[in-house]
């Protein structure tokens, strides 16, 4: 489902090349749950924008679920992060200025061409439902600001399984909650890799590589 | 990404940020009522001034030049020679004589067809001016003849369309006498007349008879204060009172297009006759005065409207550069270029839209609002106008368009500036 082959990435820091990912390798099968663990600033997160198409500009191969991104245009990328993948953040990322509910819609707004695009009122009963597998139906309205972090972080999740995605990437995604709102999180990945969808988390932490099945280490800009 | 989803989107933005829209949709509007009501005030007071001076843009009114000057070119007399020449002048298309009644009428009871209170022994001077037909003939009441009558029967006459105005605001507050309903039908109504009275004594002719006047229609070629006869009837009355007709008091020319007017007023001079600016000259000044201001504000009015467009520029790159995360959540939702670059014009639009719409309406109610002040504080003066402004549905949607573009025009940079956020960079 995630295949990286000799994927290299640096960044330029003023004259300095700081090469964060040197010739990494990765395979994740379908309806695996892959967890990444490594220290801060060893390029877990760069690692997801290559693999979620949100970053183009690398060296190597990246073909993610039957997409190679190499291959696509930026307007292409586009629909591949609409369609096929869904994002976690650790700081949520939800905008602040809209409802729940209206955040969990904003996937749908931006279906590509040639994809069925529901209605503003379809969408919005999607969002509901899918807040409703999270347990936030009841707050579909509220602001994330008057939500807490764990509901925030459901939020996203519902968010990123609106378009139902064949990919799940999640950054850190319990980095800013509290043991119970980890937990419940933890919870829902476990039950997406249920239904059947790839993910793959990035995390410094141990409660959340306790549930992957797999555990990988990210150590010099390699997997291991 | 679909025109509902965009406009959804676009408008949970602007909800959002209260403030900044609030501010936008301001300053579009200023520019849109600001221009709206000047053009409608322009147009307005144009169509005031043209009701005011109906002078027609291709009519010049040829008079005998100064006397001595005359003689020695050759010119002077305005005779049936003076008409052939005139005629054949490049651009006329109609030649029309009118000639002054030397012989006094007097007016000593009411017309009858129309209720008026005629103070008992009051008489009135009636100027009469021959015309003719030609210049009259297409407002002369359908049916109705303008030639000299048989002895007897009443003489046909054409007053100015301006009279019944005129009389209304000047001349029955001025007599005490009761004012005619607006938009009264007078055309029928018969005058009786004393042909030869004068209520100067020493002018009344030795004959003095009694005669009939029927108003065959109203005209804007009429001069204000007198009456038109056909030109045969001044001719008929002179040759009765022994008066010599030694030329014409004027002669209409009527050019084929408004710009031959110069040339052939230059033609005229050349021929040794003079030309009566009156009522024209006055027209094509205000005229010309009304369309500078009008033009002058409107283009002020265009220059809020760019200040208005630049205001808007700079409040959005503020906000996009303040969103610059949030677009890059929204790209990573599959948001392509761009839908970012739309979805800060369709901000921008629907800004330019609502400012529109407000400037338009605030425009339209400001007129209202002179207008009423106008109807308080201005005298009844004739020809006042119930309106300084005029509202065709093109201005509206001028408003808004313009509104609406001048937001669009602002919005470009801050779009391009959204389209570049690199989504890997920002969203971190
Ligand atoms: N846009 C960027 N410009 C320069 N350096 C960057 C940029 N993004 C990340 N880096 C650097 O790349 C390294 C890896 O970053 P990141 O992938 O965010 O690490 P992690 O997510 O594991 O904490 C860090 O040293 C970071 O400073
Ligand atoms: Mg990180």
């Amino acid at each position: 489902m995630i295949s990286l082959r000799h994927i290299t990435k640096c960044f330029r820091d003023g004259e300095r090349e700081v090469v964060v990912l040197r010739d990494l390798d990765l395979d994740v099968a379908a309806g695996a749950f892959t967890a990444v663990v490594g220290p801060s600033g060893s390029g877990k997160s760069t690692l997801l924008y290559v693999a979620g198409g949100l970053d183009a500009d690398y060296e190597g191969e990246a073909v993610v679920a039957g997409r190679d991104l190499r291959a696509l245009s930026a307007r292409e990328r586009a629909a591949f992060r609409n369609v096929s993948v869904g994002f976690v953040f650790q700081s949520f990322n939800l905008l602040p200025a809209l409802p729940a509910v209206e955040n969990t819609m904003l996937p749908g707004l931006f279906a590509p061409p040639g994809v069925p695009a529901p209605s503003i009122g379809q969408l919005r009963i999607r969002a509901m439902e899918a807040l409703d597998r999270v347990g936030l139906a009841d707050k579909a309205s509220r602001l994330p600001a008057h939500l807490s972090g764990g509901e925030r972080q459901r939020v996203a999740i519902a968010r990123a399984l609106l378009s139902r995605p064949a990919v799940l990437l999640a950054d850190e995604p319990t980095g800013n909650l509290d043991a119970v709102s980890g937990e419940a999180v933890i919870q829902l990945f476990s039950a997406m890799v249920r239904d059947g969808v790839t993910v793959l988390v990035v995390t410094h932490e141990e409660r959340v590589s306790a549930a992957a099945g797999r555990v990988l280490h990210l150590e010099e800009g390699r997997l291991r | 990404m679909r025109l509902a989803s965009l406009v959804h989107l676009a408008s949970l933005n602007l909800r959002s940020d209260r403030r900044g829209t609030i501010l936008n949709t301001a300053a579009a509007c200023v520019g849109a009522a600001a221009l709206v009501f000047f053009v409608a005030l322009g147009m307005g007071v144009g169509q005031a001034a043209r009701l005011l001076f109906p002078g027609d843009a291709r009519l010049i009114e040829v008079v005998p030049g100064a006397v001595s000057l005359g003689a020695a070119l050759g010119g002077g007399a305005l005779d049936d020679g003076a008409m052939e020449r005139l005629r054949e002048l490049p651009g006329v298309q109609g030649a029309w004589r009118r000639l002054s009644l030397r012989v006094p009428i007097a007016a000593s009871r009411a017309p009858e067809g129309v209720r008026m209170n005629w103070p008992p022994g009051f008489t009135v001077q009636v100027p009469v001016v021959g015309v003719d037909a030609g210049l009259v003939a297409s407002d002369l009441q359908p049916g109705r003849r303008f030639d000299d009558p048989p002895a007897g029967e009443p003489i046909p006459v054409l007053a100015s369309r301006r009279l019944l105005e005129v009389y209304n605001k000047t001349i029955a507050p001025a007599w005490n006498l009761r004012r005619l309903p607006a938009g009264i039908d007078l055309v029928g109504l018969q005058i009786p007349v004393q042909v030869g009275f004068s209520i100067i004594p020493l002018k009344t002719e030795e004959k003095v008879y009694d005669a009939r006047l029927a108003l065959a229609g109203l005209s804007d070629r009429v001069p204000l204060y007198s009456l038109a006869v056909p030109v045969e009837t001044v001719r008929r009355l002179h040759r009765e009172y022994g008066k010599s007709d030694a030329g014409y008091s004027s002669v209409v020319l009527e050019l084929a297009r408004p710009d031959d007017v110069p040339s052939a007023a230059a033609a005229v001079r050349r021929m040794g006759f003079a030309v009566d600016e009156g009522e024209r000259a006055i027209a094509e000044r205000v005229g010309l005065a009304i369309t500078v201001v009008a033009g002058a504000l409107a283009l002020l009015a265009l220059l809020m409207t760019a200040l208005a467009a630049l205001a808007i520029a700079q409040s959005l790159s503020a906000s996009v550069r303040a969103r610059t995360r949030d677009i890059a959540i929204l790209q990573s939702l599959g948001a392509t270029a761009g839908d970012v670059r739309a979805l800060v014009l369709a901000e921008a639009a629907l800004v330019g839209l609502a400012g529109g719409v407000l400037g338009v309406l605030i425009a339209w109610l400001a007129a209202r609002g002179v207008d009423a002040a106008a109807l308080r504080f201005l005298p009844d003066f004739p020809f006042r106008p119930t309106t300084f402004f005029q509202f065709p549905p093109w201005l509206f949607a001028l408003g808004v368009g313009v509104s609406a573009s001048a937001a669009l025009l602002g919005a470009l940079a801050p779009a391009a500036l959204a389209a570049r956020i690199d989504p890997a960079r920002a969203i971190s």
